[in-house]
């Protein structure tokens, strides 16, 4: 063993079981829900180099930037996933997909349909000279109305708009992201993605904890109880469970039935009314096995 | 029945989902090994499986997956080394795991000289240096992370040595310190 590994602060094998498999599983979702693609369809932007001063920022509980903001953007739509328009029903082929009002200092920006193609918000905010992509996800039901990404190019300065309680996202508690402020004379790029509410049997692509406020498991504590008897709680709220994660050596597979036997170590919102559950056949999870570093190669000096 | 976009969709995620189980943790462990931040951890991981995402064309699809995130993280590291720092509302979840989860260890006296000795080396040769003794990288896989050539690692991965050795005979000579406390917060 060389010297330098004698202070090797921890294995990649001691860091894995210090996280949840649901928890690796739950970052895995949130990024495969980010935007992978600029809204023309080629990949994104190269990482940036470092010290290059592009930078990309994800927001929530950021200060919030003093006197520049003149756009705000609010996902505060008034239509339904069925495409309900106040009281006349638009086809989304019709409907202004965004709305702008101007009012004082600032321009609020308003999602009108939140099922448009990404194609039409980001040629009205163009009309605007602004050069931003906003994508809606289906999210759970929390997070339906909340900034779930944001990223922008070199020397933009978006900022987020939070809301106390409005949403709970885990460790960062209640401040919850619900729009931004776009600085006056925003020359930049932004992607920015919003949960949407889910169409009937759609699989959700960002999802608070399955117990946070607003969700169908808020209030239960299951951890560590047998399939069969989460399902029962399950049942009295009307909700199923299409899809069990189970982790066997650090690879987790889903499945669509377990025995009830099992036990349930965590839980996801997977759709409306339904969740997916992290199960096992032991009481406590398993510690993931991941590789070791490997042998250090010989040392000249040694 | 999906429409081929979603299809299309589909395929990059399942590609994106082997990329990250095969790799997270060694990603995890690479981070961790280099920052007793939990918050700077969790971002820096998350903004390098971001970056896969993002940039999956690019990810190569065999072991060599593995390096690339190196490299993608070693960057992230940098920047958040130069105090550019992103508060991810995407790792809430890890944020909270590792904080509760994870402690440095305290290092008895001879580790202490150790990190000393190691400290006293500029960044570029404690990261030649422990890309071989933590990730356990040969020069070949450590050129591939640091971008240079195969031969340029081993020279100077020569020179790391020799000039580690040189400070921890230094260290050793001078009066032991017990009871320092260096956390891998200060390596690398």
């Amino acid at each position: 063993m060389s010297q330098i590994s004698r202070i090797c602060p921890v294995t990649d094998a001691e860091a894995e079981r210090i996280v949840r498999p649901a928890t690796f599983a739950d970052l895995g979702g949130r990024i495969t829900a980010s935007p992978a693609a600029t809204a023309d369809g080629t990949p994104g932007r190269p990482y940036p180099a470092a010290g290059s001063r592009a930078r990309r920022r994800w927001l929530i509980g950021a200060p919030l930037a003093a006197g520049l903001a003149v756009v705000v953007l609010l996902v505060t739509w008034l239509a339904s996933p069925a495409q309900r328009v106040g009281p006349v029903r638009v086809g989304p082929q019709v409907a202004q997909a965004l709305s702008f009002t101007t009012s004082g200092r600032y321009i609020t920006v308003i999602v009108r349909n939140p099922l448009a193609d990404p194609t039409r918000y980001r040629a009205e905010f163009a009309a605007h000279h602004l050069d931003i992509t906003l994508t809606l996800v289906p999210a759970s039901p929390s997070l339906v109305g909340t900034l779930v990404y944001s990223g922008q190019s070199a020397g933009a300065d978006i900022t987020p708009i939070t809301a106390q309680g409005r949403c709970y996202t885990g460790g960062g508690g209640s401040a919850c992201p619900v729009g931004v402020r776009i600085p006056a004379g925003f020359r930049g790029q932004a992607q920015l993605a919003f949960g949407r509410a889910a169409r009937p049997g759609e699989r959700y692509e960002t999802t608070a904890p399955a117990t946070a406020p607003g969700e169908v498991m808020h209030g239960m504590r299951f951890q560590g109880d047998t399939v069969s008897q989460v399902l029962a709680m399950l049942r009295e709220r009307d909700v199923t469970v299409p899809v069990f994660n189970y982790a066997r050596q650090g690879y987790a597979r889903n499945l669509s039935h377990v025995p009830g036997s099992w036990y349930v170590y965590d839980a996801a919102p997977w759709a409306s009314q339904q969740v997916m559950l992290f199960v096992g056949p032991t009481k406590t999870p398993p510690a993931a096995k991941s590789p070791q570093p490997g042998t250090p190669v010989p040392s000249p000096t040694s | 029945m999906p429409s081929p976009p979603i299809a299309a969709r589909d395929e990059r995620q399942r590609r994106f989902e082997e990329v990250y189980l095969a790799h997270r943790s060694s990603i995890l462990g690479y981070v961790l090994r280099r920052t007793d931040n939990p918050d700077d951890a969790a971002d820096v991981i998350a903004e390098t499986f971001l970056t896969a995402w993002r940039r999956l064309e690019d990810v190569p699809c065999d072991a060599g997956a593995r390096l690339w995130l190196y490299g993608v993280a070693r960057r992230v590291l940098a920047n958040h080394h130069r105090g550019v720092r992103r508060r991810s509302a995407l790792t809430e979840r890890l944020r909270a795991d590792l904080a509760t989860g994870y402690r440095p260890p305290e290092f008895d006296s001879g580790q202490a000289q150790i990190a000393e000795a190691f400290l006293r080396l500029p960044p570029a040769e404690r990261e030649l240096l422990t890309l071989s003794a933590w990730e356990g990288l040969d020069y070949g896989q450590i050129a591939v992370v640091l971008g240079c050539s195969r031969n340029a690692v081993r020279l100077r991965l020569f020179r790391a040595r020799k000039r580690f050795a040189g400070e921890l005979a230094s260290c050793q000579t001078r009066s032991a310190h017990p009871g320092v406390h260096v956390t891998n917060g200060g390596l690398a």
